[in-house]
């Protein structure tokens, strides 16, 4: 791991987005604890003052995070505050809405990609970018289908490859052992948490740089959110993740790195380690402890 | 950073418990400095009644220090406290163990004014009673001190507590320093001198743990860990 000096309170407040040039995967480096000690985080997509408006309401106000390559970021916030407003930014879901607009820009590395650019495709965005919603909302087809539909979007067509990725993706989820046998039954028959894990194979499949993940619990019993937070945890080893949740411990447990947002604003972003035990800002410790409201 | 205490959370049973876990703290504290000045004035006054009151408590201080983790055990477990919340909970089980030893040092010192009132020789004792009631005094404020700074989440009063260490430890070094003087003089009063020594060093002790108690303060109010970091700034009382 690389140690700099930075200014202890810009790092931690205000992360220096601008990263150093030079390297694929871009660093930035940000303090730990009350030391001067700093970590060094690479860079899978630096958000740079990004504003989004629906009309004229300003939705987003300056956002400036670094999201670490491979690991989990968590966005906490009261209702309203605008973390999912900021999670769907990354894979274009606004563009959906008539009248929205960003400023600013998601610049995905390592090929510098402005996600939110004016010229960029959204659909060449949500090839690459996966998002796993608050609700199971398999297609009502087939297990094998599910996995299959987006390889099969992407001009995959043979047979014997289409089944190896499906089980690959499956395994990748940690739902090919309850599901091997019945490939060909509906989606729709599985149980809830099951549904949520054949969504996440579903974005896996197509190998998404990052994965994007709406409350992807909160309609799940204790033992499958646990089971879903036990994947989010092993997938960081393959892909970048970014997980808006409303529950705290969620975000204590399966983060690597959490921001706090409030009112469209970026109130503070550090390792979730800091946030939960030494917060820098009286809002986030109000926020988190239960003071808030 | 650390939230007002007496800004409330929306969940109104967790204030409650953590509102608890303090006044049973800073409860626990109150008695414990009791035992500390008690165990020091039996002993000058070399006086039965006083010393059997301090080795009474000591139970009750033991039983204490057992409530008190518990409450703070629950309250992890129950309300998932963070932040400033998680290190009170945390801060106050280690506290209590602080307590719990000065209360243990107390009950040494308790057991030999038993022994000065049932007739051991007064000598050492009275050659430095001066030290004994300085240190028993210092040391009672820096634990009254460290208890109110944890009552009202007062980092700076902490700060204080623990500069005054360095105060206490001289006391102790010129104290022992006029007990061998008397030794070399004197040498047929040795077990009463060393139990002499060990009374000075427990207030010593004493010292050391109203600065723990102070050092775990300053961590629940801004998350600065002090343990094994040199007190700076000045002793303002």
């Amino acid at each position: 791991m690389e140690t700099a000096v930075a200014n202890e309170d810009a790092a931690r407040n205000a992360p220096n987005s601008t990263p150093q040039s030079g390297s694929a995967t871009p660093r930035v480096s940000i303090a730990v604890d009350d030391t001067r000690k700093v970590r060094t985080l690479n860079v899978k997509a630096a958000v740079d003052n990004l504003s989004f408006y629906y009309g004229q309401h300003r939705a987003l106000k300056n956002l400036t995070i670094p999201i670490a390559e491979r690991q989990v970021t968590a966005l906490i916030g009261p209702s309203g505050c605008g973390k999912s407003t900021f999670l769907r930014c990354f894979n274009r879901m606004h563009d959906l809405q008539p009248d929205t607009r960003y400023e600013g820009s998601i610049t995905l590395h390592p090929d510098n990609l402005n996600l939110v650019g004016a010229g960029v495709d959204p659909i060449e965005v949500r090839m690459r970018i996966g998002m796993v919603f608050q609700k199971p909302n398999p297609f009502p087809k087939s297990v094998f289908e599910n996995v299959a539909y987006g390889l099969r979007l992407r001009g995959l067509r043979n047979r014997a490859t289409l089944a190896e990725e499906v089980e690959k993706a499956l395994r990748g989820s940690a739902l090919w052992d309850e599901v091997k046998d019945r490939l060909q039954d509906s989606a729709l028959a599985l149980s809830g948490g099951q549904m949520q894990r054949l969504c996440i194979a579903r974005a896996l499949a197509t190998t998404p740089e990052i994965l994007l993940f709406d409350e992807p619990t909160s309609a799940l019993d204790p033992i499958a959110t646990a089971k879903i937070e036990e994947l989010i945890s092993t997938l960081r080893d393959q892909v970048t993740v970014l997980i808006v949740t409303h529950n705290m411990q969620q975000a204590a447990r399966v983060s690597d790195y959490t921001a706090f947002m409030y009112l469209g604003e970026l109130i503070e972003f550090d390792e979730a380690a800091k946030i939960f035990t030494n917060p820098a800002k009286k809002a986030t410790e109000d926020y988190i402890t239960g003071r808030y409201g | 950073m650390h939230s007002d205490p007496m800004e409330g959370h929306t969940a109104k049973a967790f204030d409650g418990a953590l509102t608890q876990l303090r006044l049973h703290t800073v409860g626990m504290g109150g008695l414990v400095i009791d035992q500390v000045s008690t165990a020091v004035r039996a002993l000058l006054d070399a006086d039965a009644a006083l010393a059997q009151t301090v080795l009474s408590r000591e139970l009750q201080v033991n039983e204490m220090e057992r409530a008190v983790d518990r409450e703070a055990f629950e309250l992890i477990a129950l309300h998932q406290p963070v932040a400033g919340d998680l290190r009170m909970a945390t801060a106050v089980s280690r506290i209590t163990v602080e307590l719990e030893r000065v209360g243990d040092e107390s009950k040494k010192i308790a057991r030999f004014a038993s022994r000065m009132a049932s007739g051991e020789p007064q000598g050492p004792v009275r050659a430095v009673a001066r030290y004994l009631q300085h240190m028993a005094e210092l040391t009672s404020g820096m634990l009254r001190d460290a208890v109110r700074a944890l009552d009202e989440s007062d980092s700076d009063l902490a700060d204080q507590v623990r500069a005054r260490d360095s105060e206490l430890d001289a006391e102790f070094a010129a104290a022992l320093r006029q007990l061998l003087t008397l030794a070399m003089q004197d040498q047929r009063n040795l077990g009463v001198t060393i139990d002499t020594v060990f009374a000075l060093k427990g207030l010593e002790r004493i010292g050391d743990h109203a600065k723990n108690i102070a050092e775990q303060v300053v961590f629940i109010a801004s998350g600065r860990d002090m343990r094994h970091k040199k007190a700076v700034g000045r002793a303002s009382a």
